[in-house]
């Protein structure tokens, strides 16, 4: 095992143990039927994206845990994935959501498209923890092709 | 000229040699990923994440951006006031029947063909449906829905089923009508007779999800959870009592790959096509015969026959008597005539579920005798017996949680 296959164990052991965090705050805070918003972070206390949501994430960080031990092993490597892809699919529900609540005006507006500054500030923080976690779970693709284990188009 | 057996043999091998690369296999990502979607520990989150992404997708482009963004707009605020007052005569059975309510603010509460049933097709459950079965195309082409099937074989087999009845199920989601029809890739009278009373019962459109999502988007998970409940305790049930076979199935699980383009644009139209020419006439007409019948009282005499059932027995208003009427015809049309009868949340919940399962819409009803009258008659029979007992359930447990 090379100091690179070394720091991937570790680095996404650190995003496993943030994600599941994540994960389980997201269910607990729908339990308790409250929201939170620190900085950058908001946690929505909707069954959707609370609980279901919260769900996945869990799932995703213990993909990520159980893949870290000998990551440079194809089977390893892939549970890692597979968790990262959880949280691509969280973030990028949430992004759409975002997207397309962005894009029409407002009910009270007779216009029918929003103004594009009005698009733009939509998008301001803060964001669900899928969407910051995101660019930290991208780096496995860094990895995928660095390590050669990318589908080959034969 | 005839070969014998050994001949035979030996030219498979001759053939062989010269076609196939021999060489070590290496595995692949996708092949692992692949396994992994299959082996429950590992593949039940992943169906769990599908289903949510399958869900935020259809929520938030089908009802956030297109019809709450636009098409509620363009309904509410520009069609509905031109129709009111283009049409001559607000006091005429005409405008009662094609513009409505002469008074109504939007669509939904006008129900006029030209309003309430233009807006459902088009403003509603056109979106809904596009969405829905781009996102079905993805995931069948992707590969996914294959093992989708093995993952949930062993489940489906303690309802009589196996891993294929995902196939009907899911299509079922879009449109109940090709899901009667692919009951066929099951090998039995009796899974085939279980799948399409379950179909009928406990799995609602495209169309009706749509209109859902817009009358009861906070309560929708528990419509949900009835349907998923009835689905597993009935087909349970149904397995018990029916008696035949319920074999194994060999899948061909082919690999994960991005979809085609082409191909999924030719499957969404062949599949909306269906929608747009043969569903879209029949919400038309669905709101016209309702307008009849309200006007000549017959809905209003039904409603207070039955009243004791409805009132007593399933615990909604008796006025719930009207849109399942309309159900029958179209199922979408119903849940949108019910967000006009005042209700209670949990009542809203129970109608519609009543609506979902009380009886297959007549598209759906024409398929199921296309399988056969028999089976059509047995169906008919279960589903009322199911929609009397669960009814009634949903009813008992509205009263112990006291939100009934």
């Amino acid at each position: 095992m090379t100091t690179e296959h070394k720091f991937a164990s570790i680095y996404f052991g650190i995003t496993g143990i943030l994600v599941t965090g994540f994960g389980l705050t997201d269910i607990l805070l729908f339990i308790a039927g409250s929201k939170y918003t620190f900085g950058l972070l908001f946690i929505p206390d909707d069954f959707f994206r609370g609980a279901w949501g919260g769900l996945i994430m869990v799932f995703g960080g213990l993909f990520m845990l159980s893949g870290v031990k000998d990551i440079s092993n194809l089977q390893q490597f892939t549970k890692v994935f597979l968790g990262a892809a959880l949280v691509w699919i969280l973030a990028g529900c949430d992004l759409l959501a975002i997207f397309c609540g962005a894009v029409p005006a407002g009910s009270d507006s007779p216009d029918f498209f929003n103004s594009f500054s009005g698009f733009i500030s939509e998008f301001a923080p803060p964001y669900t923890p899928a969407v910051l976690l995101l660019p930290f779970s991208l780096v496995i693709l860094v990895l995928l092709y660095r390590w050669g284990f990318a589908d080959s188009n034969e | 000229m005839k070969l014998t057996h050994d001949e035979r043999w030996n030219l498979v091998d001759e053939i062989a040699i010269r076609t196939v690369k021999f060489g070590k296999y290496k595995l692949k990502l996708s092949d692992v990923l692949g396994e992994l979607t299959v082996k429950p520990l590992t593949g039940l989150p992943v169906a769990v994440a599908v289903l949510f992404g399958f869900w935020s997708i259809f929520t938030s482009v089908a009802g956030t951006l297109i019809t709450d963004g636009f098409m509620v707009k363009l309904f509410d605020d520009h069609f509905l006031p031109w129709v009111q007052a283009a049409w001559p005569d607000p006091e005429s059975i005409l405008y009662f029947l094609f513009v409505g309510n002469p008074n109504a603010d939007s669509c939904f509460e006008a129900f006029g063909v030209l309003t309430s049933g233009l807006f459902v097709a088009f403003g509603i459950v056109f979106p809904a449906l596009l969405v829905f079965y781009f996102v079905m195309t993805v995931l069948e082409d992707s590969g996914y829905l294959p093992r989708l099937a093995v993952l949930l074989d062993t489940f489906l087999h303690r309802i009589g089923l196996h891993g294929y009845a995902i196939v009907p199920t899911i299509l079922g989601l879009g449109c109940n009508v090709p899901a009667i029809t692919a009951t066929r890739i099951l090998e039995t009278r009796k899974q085939r007779f279980i799948m399409m009373t379950l179909v009928a019962l406990f799995i609602p459109c495209g169309a009706q999800l749509g209109i859902m999502l817009e009358v009861i988007p906070e309560t929708i998970g528990f419509v949900f959870l009835y349907l998923i409940i009835g689905y597993a305790l009935f087909g349970f049930v149904l397995n018990k009592l029916i008696p035949g076979k319920n074999p194994e199935i060999l899948v061909d699980v082919p690999r994960y790959h991005i979809p085609v383009r082409s191909n999924v644009i030719k499957k969404m139209w062949m599949q909306t096509r269906n929608f747009l020419f043969d569903a879209v006439p029949f919400v038309l007409l669905g709101v016209f015969l309702v307008n009849l019948l309200y006007l000549g009282g017959i809905i209003q005499w039904l409603s207070e026959v039955t009243a004791p059932v409805f009132v007593t027995w399933f615990g909604v208003p008796k006025e719930t008597v009207g849109p399942l009427i309309t159900a029958f015809l179209r199922k979408d049309l119903a849940v949108a005539q019910l967000s006009n009868i005042p209700m209670t949340p949990y009542q809203m919940i129970s109608a519609v579920v009543l609506v979902t399962i009380y009886f297959p819409c007549v598209a759906t009803f024409v398929a199921m005798f296309k399988e056969g009258w028999k089976e059509l008659l047995a169906a008919v029979g279960v589903l009322m017996i199911v929609v009397f007992i669960y009814g009634g359930i949903i009813h008992g447990i509205g009263i112990l949680l006291g939100v009934a």
